[in-house]
């Protein structure tokens, strides 16, 4: 079942709170190809997060495994600060780091960690940066950025370590509406490029046009998943039907 | 009542050069403040970041178990304890003991102060970067981790410069109250500030003059660093808009 396409693959993840009283993720099996533009949905509370940040072990599973490019990045003796190298991370609330130029925030971890030079790191920023029209804010500190450039910066932070698969957790749920478009594009374009993506998202809209394939979480396990026409236009379980219904 | 006044002054401080050992007695102040602030603030950090480190990561490092549990359990202990220590005993006490059990053969006393009210301001100091390690938004350390920055790196790179920028305000007050608190360095024989005007009471047999010009002295001092940490906070907050 292992081919070499597949870049994660998921088997039995389980994260409970509370001594198993509560279960976010509920057993969930799933297979992730490279180049594959996956959109996960789900009411509020499902675990759909949880189960994105369970694939670079933010959250730490309960039970299960996560194979990440052949390797079981769940095995303690795994070195997983190299794994979440090649897995880049983009957040609600966008977390970039206040005290750091957008350069410095985009440049630190390749210099750090890739034992890139300096100028190597900033000629990469600054190419990153243009993809997504922000060069000439590289020395503003990101309080001075908007919502939406904020979000775009830590896009392109998250690109500057060349991953091998983006994970975003609801990238415009914080966005004011009219910024949220001008993040989407930037989304899509990656996706064009052929990066492989995970999304957590509420922009139905940007799961139809993008994802070649959607999952619907609830209650800690997928229930329903498919093409964005398969699940969309023809959903069969009631609970996606039930939740189509309130979101479109 | 002029004359009064002049000769009292004149005798306090122009005789002998009296004011020449208020302000060696300054110099000594500052010395011992300056320089057990900076140990205060190595220690603190280092105290700081084990204990936040154990707090945040106590039922990960649980489940883990093994060495790495055990011994941040024990630094974690360490840490505690010397806190209820320093906090629960007065500073002259120990420094005493620092002076006279410790470094019982220590012939420069500034330097066993150095060492004693170092020793008592990281406990504080480490409280106060404490609070500033939870206030920075876990957010901003998941963000490092999900780069690829380990533990350490996180903490270095990301969490401790925002800490540091968000308790500086507070750090500066406790530099003016070590200034204070040195005042006492003379019960081991420091020649401080304190010391200098009590040595000149000692000679003189005329308290006020000496005592006062003490005491204004570590006003003026204090008036004008809380002054600037004023600034200081206006500017940060600036910034941060």
């Amino acid at each position: 079942m292992k081919d070499n396409n597949s870049l994660i693959i998921v088997e039995g993840l389980k994260k409970h709170y509370l001594n198993g009283k509560v279960k976010a993720l509920d057993g969930i099996d799933a297979e992730i190809k490279k180049g594959e533009v996956v959109v996960i949905i789900g009411p509020s509370g499902s675990g759909k997060s949880t189960f994105l940040r369970s694939l670079n072990l933010l959250e730490e599973p309960t039970d299960g495994k996560i194979l990440f490019e052949g390797v079981d990045i769940t095995d303690p003796k795994t070195n997983i600060n190299l794994h979440r190298q090649k897995m880049g991370m983009v957040f609600q609330h966008f977390n970039l780091f206040p005290h750091m130029t957008v350069l410095k925030n985009m440049t630190i971890a390749p210099q750090k960690l890739r034992n890139i030079s300096e100028s190597q790191a900033k000629e990469k920023a600054f190419e990153l940066l243009k993809t997504v029209g922000l060069e000439e804010r590289a020395n503003d500190y990101p309080s001075q950025l908007s919502g939406g450039q904020k979000q775009r910066v830590a896009i392109v932070r998250a690109l500057c370590m060349e991953p091998d698969v983006m994970l975003f957790d609801e990238p415009t749920s914080a966005l004011d509406p009219e910024m949220v478009g001008e993040v989407l594009e930037v989304m899509k374009n990656l996706a064009k490029e052929g990066m492989t993506m995970i999304t957590v998202t509420h922009e139905m809209g940007f799961a139809r046009e993008v994802a070649s394939r959607v999952i619907f979480i609830d209650e800690g396990k997928i229930i329903e998943q498919g093409t964005p026409s398969e699940i969309f236009d023809n959903p069969k379980h009631p609970r996606l039907k039930d939740f189509l219904s309130k979101v479109l | 009542m002029f004359d009064e006044f002049y000769s009292q002054f004149k005798l306090n401080f122009i005789d002998e050069n009296r004011w020449f050992s208020l302000l060696k007695g300054l110099g000594t102040t500052l010395e011992i403040t300056f320089l057990a602030l900076i140990l205060g603030l190595v220690i603190g950090i280092v105290i700081a970041t084990v204990r936040s480190t154990y707090d945040k990561n106590q039922s990960s490092l649980k489940k883990k178990g093994g060495l790495g549990y055990v011994l941040m359990k024990v630094l974690n202990a360490i840490c505690n304890l010397y806190l209820t220590v320093i906090r629960g005993t007065p500073v002259v006490v120990q420094l005493m003991i620092a002076y006279f059990i410790i470094f019982a053969n220590a012939k420069d006393g500034t330097l066993v102060a150095v060492f004693a009210f170092g020793l008592n301001s990281g406990a504080y100091v480490a409280e106060i970067f404490r609070s500033g390690i939870m206030s920075v938004d876990n957010g901003q350390f998941e963000a490092g981790r999900s780069l690829g920055f380990n533990y350490p790196q996180t903490m270095i790179h990301i969490i401790i410069p925002q800490a540091f920028k968000t308790v500086l305000p507070t750090l500066c007050n406790e530099f003016i109250v070590l200034i204070k608190e040195t005042s006492v360095a003379g019960y081991v024989g420091v020649m401080d500030l304190t010391k200098a005007g009590d040595i000149i009471r000692g000679r003189t047999f005329s308290a006020f003059m000496p005592l006062i010009a003490v005491a204004l002295i570590y006003l003026l001092m204090v008036i004008i660093l809380s002054s600037l940490v004023k600034r200081l906070e206006r500017r940060l907050r600036k910034n941060e808009r």
